[in-house]
């Protein structure tokens, strides 16, 4: 026996009883239009949260001494610290290092490739490190050497020049230089603050700049010197698991080594990650919640109206079931009936996702949705649809029939 | 056509058991016009439901057509109703959000027939109840006779072999009362049994044969001479 759907008496019935129909098709658009959307932040903010940051952070921690009294001599004590730092057991490696990436907080310099004031430049982070910087940041030579230790200066305070020589992230060499393979930039002359001549002896594999929202990240320089401050931040990189035992015993350690001194933000990169990253994921926890909670209101909308609905008809139902209905027939009925008002209100949620998308495009600079969102969400509201309908159309299917002679 | 052997018929709410059919006997043959009569709370209803497959039965035996309906799904016995019953209801039933055209079609799409054969159908049967020029009016543009001829229609659409109907003029006043009955006679002239449910002591005297329900149970069973057949014509 061939069944015939009932579109047609339904489109025509749903005209006639529009109110509650537009209501929820319009609601399924408007939770389309806002999920699709968030979803999609969603996702781009997940994206940025999950780049690598290029160093060991699970197992690296930092700390700022300052240092007082007469006899604190910096170069001294900074070396001494080093030297303890680096022998304890459990470290990997130790640098004195001017900020730490990821952290919000560090320098940056334009870099040309020619002398001049008038060249197109390209801006980057600056880490100043000795040769211990690769094996503390974790970093890898892909190009050319490593500093050797007789290329590391002292930086004194306010000293406005540069070493000749500097390291550079592989990302850093083809901005530089686009149109030679990355290797080849290794031997290269740039020219930092305009005409001031460095050249790039090492390529490394990557290494993030300080500030995470910048465009240029992954651009970042590695410059051969310590730095000569009462004030010093050294970055320690542990073996796996020894990182907060370290953290406790080395403040310790170099209080001992040095007592006329503060330690202040021991801090771990894992929560300097948290810190920096802490608006995306609060952004992501808020539009997660809203998006839950306008699909099931969306939903209980829809168990609202549809049971609504069946309390209103069961008269009708009842005169359907005596007139030949199965139950499975009346089951989909109010399938088809929500098939109807969903696929409204999803074609409409589709023009307003664009919409709304190309709003944000134009306020918050965001990028255009990709394609395949549309049918994703529009899939996720019509399965949600025929399951929040699927109850009260079985409690519509339970009338019984004998409804049409004994009600009045 | 129809049989009943010792049917009875019990509903159970939490408290009070109320016994509609006790012990019921009737023996319904192709081509009778039926009245049932009996005072309010008789089981007159309850005879209908079951005959019509709209309740189950506590006890005994029914057979439509020969067949033994005590076991059938509810698949079965909705395709049973659809294509063997019409119904006729008191209230009319209607379906108000649908146009004629579309009230008459809703059991021909379960019988799952062509649209254009449904599109014959309706056309014919709203034709026989004089309502074809009505077609895309709603239910509620019609006066309560012309409601209920829509509900003939309605039933009559899927030929069916077995008409119930209970107080199809209940709702109506003595004019529109005796045309619909004309046209119930007329139907059951070409051949549908009708089995028909009234409080109208006249009308009852309209049909070939009446049962008298009292207490569950037929309490009076008689042939009469459908008089009103010749006044008709
Ligand atoms: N769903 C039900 N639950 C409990 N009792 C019921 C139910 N339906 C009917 N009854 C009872 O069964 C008995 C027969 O009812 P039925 O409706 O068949 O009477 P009726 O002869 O059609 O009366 P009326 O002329 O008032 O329509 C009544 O006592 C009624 O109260
Ligand atoms: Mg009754």
């Amino acid at each position: 026996m061939k069944t015939n759907l009932e579109f047609g008496p339904i489109c025509r019935a749903l005209l006639r009883n529009k109110v509650g129909a537009v209501l929820i098709a319009l609601q399924i658009a408007l939770t389309m239009t806002i999920v699709v959307n968030a979803i999609f932040i969603i996702v781009e903010r997940q994206g940025l949260m999950q780049r690598e940051s290029g160093i060991d952070e699970a197992n690296s921690f930092y700390l700022t001494s300052t240092g007082f009294g007469k006899d604190f001599e910096p170069k001294r004590i900074i070396d001494q610290d080093l030297d303890v730092i680096r022998n304890t057991p459990g470290v990997v490696d130790a640098i004195q290092i001017n900020a730490i990436p990821i952290s919000g907080g560090g320098w940056s310099m334009s870099l040309t490739t020619e002398p001049g004031d008038d060249q197109d430049d390209v801006s980057t982070a600056v880490y100043f490190v000795d040769t211990h910087g690769i094996d503390a940041l974790d970093l890898e030579v892909v190009a050319g050497d490593n500093f050797a230790s007789t290329d590391i200066r002292w930086r004194e305070r306010n000293q406005p020049d540069w070493p000749d020589k500097a390291m550079i992230t592989k990302a850093l060499a083809e901005k530089l230089f686009p149109d030679i393979p990355w290797q080849s930039v290794v031997g290269k002359t740039v020219y930092i603050g305009e005409d001031e001549p460095v050249i790039v002896t090492g390529i490394v594999d990557k290494l993030q700049a300080p500030w995470i929202g910048w465009s240029e990240l992954e651009n970042a320089m590695l410059s051969p010197e310590k730095m000569v401050t009462e004030s010093t931040r050294y970055f320690i990189r542990t073996e796996p698991g020894q990182r907060d035992r370290l953290m406790a015993e080395l403040e310790n350690t170099l209080a001992n080594a040095y007592g006329n001194r503060l330690i202040r933000n021991v801090t771990t990169v894992t929560q300097t990650r948290e810190q920096s990253y802490r608006q995306h994921s609060a952004m992501i926890k808020i539009l997660s919640t809203v998006m839950v909670l306008l699909t099931l209101i969306t939903a209980m909308g829809i168990v609202g109206l549809t049971s609504f609905n069946v309390n209103r008809r069961r008269k009708q139902i009842g005169t359907r079931r005596a007139l030949g209905a199965s139950k499975q027939a009346i089951v989909r009925y109010f399938m088809l009936e929500n098939v109807i008002i969903s696929t409204t209100g999803i074609l409409l949620g589709v023009a307003m996702t664009i919409g709304l998308n190309m709003l944000l495009i134009e306020w918050f600079a965001m990028t255009a949705l990709d394609w395949y969102y549309i049918p994703a969400g529009m899939a996720v509201l019509f399965v949600v649809g025929q399951l929040a309908v699927l109850g009260p159309a079985l409690k519509a299917a339970a009338t019984p029939p004998a409804i049409a002679t004994r009600t009045v | 056509m129809l049989s009943m052997n010792n049917i009875n018929k019990v509903f159970r709410t939490d408290l009070v058991e109320t016994t509609a059919l006790r012990d019921f006997n009737l023996t319904i043959d192709e081509g009778d016009f039926v009245s049932v009569t009996g005072p309010s709370g008789s089981g007159k209803t309850t005879f209908l439901n079951i005959a019509g497959l709209l309740e189950t039965y506590t006890s005994g035996q029914y057979l439509l057509d020969g067949t033994d309906v005590s076991n059938l799904s509810d698949r079965q016995r909705s395709q049973l109703r659809n294509e063997k019953i019409g119904f006729i209801f008191q209230s009319f039933n209607l379906i108000p959000d649908l146009n004629l055209y579309d009230n008459v079609d809703v059991p021909l799409r379960y019988r799952g027939f062509s649209k254009q054969e449904r599109h014959k159908r309706i056309t014919q049967s709203l034709e026989r109840v004089g309502l074809a020029n009505r077609m895309k009016h709603l239910p509620a543009q019609l006066s309560g006779g012309q409601q209920q001829r829509v509900a003939i229609a309605r039933a009559l659409a899927g030929e069916p072999r077995f008409l119930l109907a209970d107080e199809p003029t209940g709702n109506l006043d003595s004019q529109m009362a005796k045309s619909v009955m004309a046209l119930l006679q007329e139907i059951n002239q070409q051949g549908t049994t009708i089995v028909m449910v009234t409080h109208d002591p006249e009308l009852a005297m309209q049909t070939g044969k009446n049962v008298f329900v009292r207490d569950g149970q037929i309490s009076k069973h008689e042939t009469l001479v459908p008089m009103a057949l010749a006044s008709n014509q």
